[in-house]
């Protein structure tokens, strides 16, 4: 009897809790997912917000995938002085709200500051620039993007690259050879999710770079020009954009891990 | 040749201290030790995975405590083969091979040539196994470390691994240390058996000396000794030493009285006055239905069978003598001749030479 009213309960909590994340995405894309699809055709602010949104995250995530997986790697095999200290540093992106990121990066990157100076005199604008967008995207996301490929490399044991060792390899050609095929999977679902994470980002980008807009500062912009209804069909049409991270993620989990062998 | 001068190495929070052995080159040598005492380690460390934090590790006649793993022409089988899931066996045997010829030779010769397109995932442990032990021959390794490699297997297949691998060292001399916590394998095996405790080694040497020389009782019980007894040791100084001479020393023996609960025994030593312990191996002691007489067999008690087991071709005996408990193995076809049974009058015996004092 208690077993089954705890079943009723647990069944209850769970199906209010997936209908309190559903039901506002599925309302979102019932009201406005066919006029968004529709003006792909002829919006071409929506059509460019989308393909700088996809660009700029593409380009962040292959920044994030060359520069954090060293890091990744250290911080899953190697025992270091302040190994805690960098793993913490990691999150902190992940907690700091993100308009504030945006303002930590203005204040680093920014024309006025001497390394935005520098990167200036290089021909290189971060504020209101394509460049501004990959920072904000890469700085909110690659922390995500380390966590998962720390996971990934974790999961592989460390006795497959001693016995390519063994065998010959040096460090670089057992990691190119073993862990690196032994973690393909795990890297590429840390690379997905990282790109979903930045296609999302709002509260960094918008504080670093207003214009040219992302697709969700273009919602936002079309909300507070134009009220609800407008922002619908970009809205709906976003919700979409980030179905096809998600779709890969699940593709990427369901196969089954390498077994020990 | 595998040789290691008060090696320290450190995997975790486990500690090698002060680690010095040699395994000649060509020889054999096994690394007994419970769970948890080092022995993976220590493989680890000479082949260059686990860093040693001081001391030398010269493998042949080069000093090889610095060298990165790949340069130190040597081959590591674990206890699960790891091998790389994303490659066939052909891939694996082929992973490190100096020759496709060489890799394709060793594959036959285990047998695995057959499996040469398969994926690892879906061979058995038995087949695993030889397949990791083809591809570290395959890169012709001067010597080759394993650990555990067959405590997974099946009997059957373990005696075929074992015999293969016999096989091809006895071809290429290669030198060999092996780790195992089964006694029987190390003296089947071993020419140097090395014994690892707590990240220290407590006894090396003849395979045999340490079976049946133990430098310590804990050492006898790991090694299966039946009959360890706790006692005190005196020496008979009335009795002129025996002298014999080894290779490197001479050695004095006298005659020693050990006491263990109401008996004592005879036995020979070089020892301190004091607590002690004897072993003797059950294989060394004799039961007669008859009454103890003269003979050269100088220990000889009454006692009575309190069991009787089955092990294997031997039967072990368990007789009360006095209240001290003695173990002694005998064949099945004497338990039959005697009328050896539980509750029957029986005379213990053993040589004062089966004695071993620590």
């Amino acid at each position: 009897m208690a077993r089954a009213v705890v079943a009723v309960v647990v069944a209850v909590l769970s199906s209010a809790f997936l209908l309190f994340l559903v039901a506002p995405v599925a309302g979102l894309v019932t009201a406005g997912g066919a006029r968004g699809v529709a003006s792909l055709g002829s919006d071409v602010e929506l059509r460019r917000s989308l393909l700088l949104t996809a660009t700029t995250a593409t380009i962040a995530t292959v920044l994030g995938v060359i520069g954090a997986t060293p890091l990744a790697y250290l911080l899953a095999r190697k025992s270091f002085p302040g190994r805690a200290i960098v793993s913490a540093l990691m999150d902190l992106p992940l907690v700091i709200p993100h308009p504030v990121a945006g303002i930590a990066l203005l204040l680093v990157l920014g024309r006025a500051s001497p390394v935005g100076g520098v990167l200036f005199d290089m021909g290189l604008r971060v504020a209101s620039s394509t460049t501004g967008i990959v920072c904000a995207m890469l700085f909110v996301s690659a922390p995500l993007y380390v966590s998962a490929a720390r996971e990934a490399f974790a999961r592989v044991d460390p006795r497959y690259e001693s016995v390519a060792r063994t065998l010959g390899d040096d460090a670089w050609r057992a990691f190119r050879r073993v862990t690196l095929p032994l973690s393909a999977r795990g890297l590429t679902a840390a690379a997905v999710v990282m790109w979903a994470r930045a296609i999302s980002e709002f509260g960094a980008i918008v504080i670093l770079t207003y214009n040219p807009k992302t697709a969700s500062v273009l919602a936002y912009d079309r909300f507070t020009s134009y009220g609800l209804s407008e922002t619908l069909p970009v809205a709906a049409v976003l919700v979409l954009f980030a179905l096809i991270p998600l779709a890969t993620l699940r593709a990427l989990r369901g196969g089954d891990p390498l077994p020990r062998v | 040749m595998i040789s290691l001068r008060q090696v320290n190495a450190r995997s975790g929070s486990f500690a090698l201290t002060d680690i010095s052995f040699d395994v000649a080159q060509g020889a054999y040598g096994v690394v007994i030790g419970p769970a948890g005492s080092g022995k993976t380690t220590l493989l680890e460390t000479i082949a260059g995975v686990v860093r040693a934090q001081s001391g030398k590790i010269l493998l042949g006649s080069d000093d090889m405590t610095h060298a990165p793993p790949e340069a130190r022409r040597l081959g590591i089988v674990y206890q699960h083969a790891y091998l790389f899931p994303h490659l066939t066996v052909r891939e694996n045997v082929a992973y490190g091979a100096l020759s496709r010829s060489i890799a394709d030779d060793v594959a036959e010769r285990f047998g695995v040539h057959a499996l040469a397109d398969r994926s690892v995932t879906s061979l058995s442990g038995g087949e695993r196994q030889l397949v990791a032990i083809a591809r570290t021959l395959a890169r012709r390794p001067e010597v080759l470390l394993l650990d555990e490699p067959f405590s997974a297997l099946d009997p059957r297949t373990r005696n075929i691994a074992r015999r293969l691998l016999r096989a091809i060292y006895f071809e290429r001399r290669f030198t060999v240390l092996q780790v195992t916590h089964d006694f029987t394998e190390a003296g089947l095996l071993g020419n140097v058996a090395i014994m690892l405790d707590r990240g220290r080694i407590v006894q090396q040497g003849d395979p045999e000396q340490v079976f049946r020389k133990p430098a310590s009782p804990y050492i006898a019980d790991f090694l299966g000794a039946e009959n360890v007894f706790a006692g005190t040791a005196q020496p008979i100084r009335a009795e002129p030493p025996d002298w014999f001479a080894s290779d490197d020393n001479e050695f004095i023996q006298h005659a020693v009285a050990f006491t263990t609960g109401q008996l004592t025994f005879y036995a020979l030593g070089d020892v301190v006055p004091g607590p002690a312990h004897a072993v003797i191996r059950a294989d060394e002691i004799s039961l007669s239905t008859a009454e103890p007489s003269m003979s050269s067999v100088q220990n000889q008690f009454r006692g009575k069978i309190k069991e009787i087991v089955p092990v294997g071709a031997l039967t072990r005996i368990t007789v009360d003598a006095a209240g001290t408990p003695i173990v002694a193995a005998v064949t099945a076809r004497s338990v039959r001749e005697l009328q050896l049974f539980t509750g029957v009058d029986v005379v213990v015996g053993f040589k004062a030479t089966a004695v071993h004092l620590c």
